[in-house]
């Protein structure tokens, strides 16, 4: 049974459950109400309506699964932050589990607070950017199935969408629009410098997470989250294309702005980065989706090097999925609070003279592989 | 009316309503919104042709490297609401 069919079942039972119900009261309804109680049943009930309802549900289960993870990513961020500088971390709110509610707190502080637009900032461009980057992050979730069975995008009978993994790539490359027009429309020198150094970075930096996914598609012969899965049944391409994985987490973690490579949101030269003149939930939307995103790179990385939700099936696939994701998120973390950031020129040589080379000894390496026939 | 036909519509007005802004907005970095708008419709409409390919391209490409634009908007033009204030 496939997320499909489950969604689809349960809707199912409960219209029928609704149904009756309100059949039974149109009953006792004069002929005209009648007729039209019985139209909606049948509407409710129709196959189109239903299919429709499905995918919503389908999308709210997906959403709601990864704003999970995402609270358990910022409790692991907070709690490890202070087990490696050597303090305790979140503590007091939900004591027993850990401070684990602690983040739910913050974001009920956030929702309370006032909204406040700048008098001299653009409007349009300050009110959309977050908009823009809250749902081009979600959007990626859609194609990042967990396993065969748990993912959105395919059809009734669960083939996936056939250029997925291009797709979450397509997707991640609209953050820098959405965070440079924060930074522009919000009409401070701080948030544009923040913003311009956010262009310029994710541009520079998604030249060699795309090669390195290159040479993935390469070794597997498919864009198809499922096919690139199960062309790592006998080897994890961690093993034929390590210099790419490491070129990739780099790459991932200067997409997703975690501190070696948090120029664009510097707090000890630009104020809060490009999030400055935010506040309120504006700016818990952007601190939420960066950990989105970050929960969509650990999935990237775990789909296209770790062998997806391949394991020993003692325990399902879905739980392996995340335990690699969480791993590689835990290392992200591990390196965010061990090394310094780096510098704005520092950072632009890194990308284009190590990494940009790297990635393309990396596609070559691929390319001898499949044309020796290893793969 | 189908829905086909109905979602064909949408994204065709909206492609077009969008290029229209793009020409016609005071502002450049507004320009630039239209262009995206435009450009995603556009990738839609391909989407509803069964050209998954060409339209996650169009996204890719187009819609990634509009960043540039913007880029070059705020670079090369001289910019009214951030003059005179000095802050």
């Amino acid at each position: 049974m496939n997320l499909f069919e489950f969604c689809y079942g349960i809707l199912h039972w409960l219209v029928d459950l609704v149904n009756n119900l309100w059949y039974w009261l149109g009953d006792f309804l004069p002929w005209y109400f009648g007729d039209f109680f019985t139209a909606v049943g049948d509407f409710a009930a129709s196959d189109g309506h239903l299919t429709f309802m499905t995918i919503l549900l389908e999308s709210v289960v997906i959403i709601v699964v990864a704003l999970i993870n995402v609270l358990n990513f910022l409790w692991i961020f907070r709690k490890l932050s202070g087990r490696i500088l050597d303090f305790y971390g979140p503590y007091y709110v939900g004591y027993r589990i850990g401070g684990w509610l602690q983040n739910l707190a913050d974001g009920m502080k956030l929702f309370i607070k006032e909204i406040i637009v700048p008098t001299k900032a653009d409007r349009l461009g300050f009110l959309l950017a977050p908009v823009i980057f809250v749902a081009s992050s979600l959007v990626i979730l859609s194609v990042i199935p967990l396993s065969v069975n748990f993912g959105l995008s395919t059809n009734e009978s669960g083939e996936y969408v056939s250029a997925g993994a291009l797709f979450a790539l397509a997707a991640f490359s609209i953050a820098p629009f959405a965070i440079l027009l924060a930074g522009w429309s919000s009409n401070n020198k701080y948030t544009l410098i923040g913003g311009m150094r956010s262009a310029a970075q994710m541009m520079s930096y998604e030249i060699p997470l795309i090669l390195c996914a290159a040479s993935v598609f390469l070794l597997a012969g498919s864009f198809n989250f499922v096919d690139i899965v199960d062309a790592q049944h006998d080897v994890w391409f961690l093993i034929p294309l390590f210099i790419g994985f490491v070129v990739f987490l780099i790459c991932l973690i200067a997409e997703v702005e975690i501190i070696p490579f948090d120029l664009p949101e510097a707090e000890a030269e630009l104020v809060e980065g490009w999030t400055t003149e935010y506040g309120g939930m504006r700016f818990g939307l952007f601190y939420m989706t960066t950990a989105v995103r970050s929960y969509a790179g650990g999935a990237l990385a775990t789909a296209f090097f770790l062998g997806g939700w391949q394991g020993p099936s003692f325990i399902p696939d879905e739980i392996w999925f995340l335990i690699k994701a969480y791993i590689v998120y835990t290392v992200f973390m591990w390196l965010t609070w061990s090394v310094p950031r780096v510098r704005i020129d520092q950072m632009l040589g890194l990308g284009w003279k190590r990494l940009l080379p790297l990635a393309m000894l990396n596609l070559l390496i691929a390319a001898a592989l499949k044309s020796g026939g290893w793969f | 009316m189908t829905w086909e036909l109905f979602v064909f519509l949408f994204l065709a007005s909206a492609a077009l309503l969008s290029a229209i802004w793009v020409i016609s907005a005071k502002e450049i970095v507004h320009s630039v919104i239209g262009l995206v708008t435009c450009f995603i419709a556009i990738g839609c409409l391909f989407m509803m042709l069964n050209a998954e390919f060409v339209a996650i391209i169009q996204f890719l490409v187009y819609v990634g490297a509009v960043t540039i634009v913007i880029l070059f908007g705020i670079m090369l033009t001289k910019r009214e609401i951030m003059g005179g204030e000095g802050r």
